[in-house]
């Protein structure tokens, strides 16, 4: 029976590894992929059609608002309102764009600037406080082991929303509030229960052979787990940067809250909800903003696509 | 003093594993623990955000949660929309799932074009849609050069709430879609191959392979679904901010307003508490209640 675990444990290894470790198994998905593609729904053309049918219909709904985007981002209002689907190369022009680049409202270069930095910051501090804790929990057999680990998870269903009142009153007293270091630390510890959950669940298919044998080499165990663990966690490690770059760099009510508009610092988010809320009927400045926020995550979609949709599922079906 | 030196023993034994857990438990019991603990004591105060000095006032926040027109109206808006988009999501999700599950470049294709406003931030697919809802924005623009009245998307209470769910339901059942599609692929096929042997049709087939062994997937859908569509937010921010006359606020619009745009953050505070335990009472009742369903495919 495939259940949940099975599934994630599978994912975890990367999406094009499930299930197929072995020759053997190898063999078993090839001939799985021959029964697929002979399923009934795919083997009549009437079928085909209605399929395609579909599928086309929904793509269209989809990508409409997309190509509407990149076409308005291009066109000046009056164009934009009165042929909002066609172009014309007569009214083509760079200036809606240039102009969002420049502003002086929403700076987006250093926006994009401060955002990596945030992504960077969490995912470094995030990975290198967890790793080190799940190795400690994933080998240990007290029940203070399975206690601690009980208590990060428990993190997992307690909404950030939630805990960002409260941590605003922790923050000011701790004078962090408005400032990046407040941020990167609660943005850190929101992250904990999740890198520690994936963390523990993939220390635990690794062999204690592993460990045998670095401690043989007579390193400490905290140098033992950098040099010789450490880096057989690189898939879980992967799982763990694409949710956290994707939760961090959209993230909204976190840096809005924590940083606000006083601290002068805007993220990529905070910065659009402070550049558009105001005119949002400027649709010159609206449609190249939006592309301009748009395209990283569109751009590191495209080349990342397997490792995110891969990673995004070991995440959920983990946790 | 043997016993000293004993301890000493275990403590040395013991350092290298506390040093590697210290960090992670300090910062999450800082950052994490303490303020929710916080927040329960927070929202039986009525703290303004500013002075560290707090007033205990009692339960009187929750009554006012409970009594406030605005907070059930919001509080009824957000189940409404975790409903919804939880069921859609899932039914879209799992019929596009069981339609491109196979391998295949169209396939992979496809599942991009569908999955792609999830890796978006929600504020910016709440402001992308507003651009195309507005009074004077893309559909409405469309619909006057066709000669055509124009539709209220957002400024009339009942169609800005469709627009909200259906933005959300757009941005979401990608997500569902792709756990349904790793899903289907840990099902062995032998398994279909026994049961077209035997006769079963499509229909029969779906109806007793795919779905009963597709039950795991479709708790953590249900579960990441409601989790998720219950603190929604940003998008309602961007495409409506809150209305028209507030009938688009959600729970967590109501809580940040209280606390961030009025000062009241006791309030919001219990708010979120309420929050809290609806989620956790959510999640861990649909888990047990679905435990059942999955019970029945082990047997």
């Amino acid at each position: 029976m495939p259940t949940t675990e099975t599934i994630s444990t599978a994912l975890v290894e990367g999406p094009e590894e499930l299930t197929l470790n072995t020759t053997a198994m190898r063999a078993v998905q090839r001939e799985r992929r021959r029964a697929r593609r002979s399923t009934p729904t795919s083997n009549s053309v009437g079928g085909l059609i209605l399929k395609w049918t579909i599928l086309c219909l929904v793509a269209v709904v989809m990508l409409t608002p997309l190509y509407i985007l990149v076409i308005s981002a291009f066109k000046p209002q009056a164009d934009i309102i009165e042929n909002p689907l066609g172009f014309s190369p007569g009214s083509f022009t760079f200036d809606y764009l240039w102009a969002s680049i420049t502003s002086e409202k929403f700076n987006v270069i250093q926006a994009y600037g401060i955002t990596l930095l945030f992504v960077l910051l969490v995912n470094v501090f995030s990975i290198g406080l967890a790793a080190p804790a799940a190795y400690v929990i994933a080998r240990g057999q007290s029940k203070w082991h399975l206690a601690l680990l009980l208590v990060f998870v428990s993190g997992l269903f307690i909404p950030g929303q939630v805990t960002l009142i409260p941590v605003v009153f922790v923050l000011r007293m701790l004078g962090l509030i408005g400032t990046i270091p407040g941020f990167v630390l609660f943005e850190t510890a929101g992250t904990l229960p999740v890198t520690i959950f994936l963390f523990v669940a993939y220390l635990r298919t690794v062999p204690r052979d592993i460990d045998e044998a670095a401690a043989l080499d007579g390193a400490g165990k905290i140098r033992a787990f950098w040099l010789c663990i450490f880096p057989i966690m690189k898939p879980a490690v992967a799982t763990v940067i694409v949710l956290h770059s994707i939760g961090v760099w959209n993230d909204f009510v976190n840096p809005q809250v924590i940083l606000g508009p006083s601290s002068g610092i805007y993220t990529v988010t905070t910065g659009v909800y402070a550049a558009i809320g105001q005119f949002s009927t400027d649709y010159t400045t609206v449609f190249p903003t939006l592309l301009l926020t748009i395209a990283p995550a569109i751009i590191f979609f495209l080349v990342m696509q397997r490792y995110i949709i891969g990673g995004l599922a070991a995440g959920a079906t983990k946790g | 003093m043997a016993d000293t030196s004993r301890t000493m023993i275990v403590w040395k034994r013991r350092l290298p594993g506390l040093i590697m857990t210290m960090p992670a438990v300090i910062v999450f019991t800082a950052m994490f623990l303490v303020p929710t603990v916080l927040g329960f004591v927070l929202s039986l105060t009525n703290w303004n955000g500013f002075s560290l000095n707090l007033t205990f006032i009692g339960f009187e926040n929750y009554l006012r949660a409970f009594e406030n027109p605005r907070s059930v109206d919001a509080a009824i808006f957000t189940t409404v929309f975790a409903v919804v988009t939880t069921v859609v999501c899932n039914l879209v999700g799992l019929a596009l799932a069981v339609l491109i599950a196979g391998p295949g470049r169209a396939n992979t294709v496809v599942r991009a074009v569908f999955f792609y406003p999830y890796i978006i931030s929600a504020l910016i697919i709440g402001f992308l849609w507003s651009a195309m809802l507005a009074p004077q924005g893309v559909f409405n623009s469309i619909l006057a050069n066709l000669g055509l009245p124009s539709i209220p998307f957002l400024t009339d209470p009942a169609f800005a709430q469709t627009s909200v769910i259906v933005t959300g339901i757009w941005a979401h059942y990608g997500f569902s879609m792709i756990l349904y599609i790793a899903g289907l692929k840990s099902i062995p096929a032998e398994y279909y191959e026994a049961a077209t042997v035997d006769g079963a049709g499509p229909w029969a087939r779906f109806k007793n392979i795919t779905v009963p062994l597709l039950a795991p997937i479709v708790t953590v859908n249900i579960v990441l679904g409601l989790v998720t569509a219950l603190r929604v937010y940003d998008v309602v921010l961007a495409l409506t901010a809150g209305g028209p006359a507030g009938s688009t606020e959600t729970v967590v619009f109501q809580i940040l307003k209280n606390s961030f745009d009025n000062g009241k953050l006791g309030y919001g505070a219990a708010q979120g508490v309420i929050l809290l335990i609806v989620t956790a009472v959510l999640g861990i009742g649909v888990t047990l209640a679905r435990r059942n369903a999955e019970k029945k495919v082990a047997d």
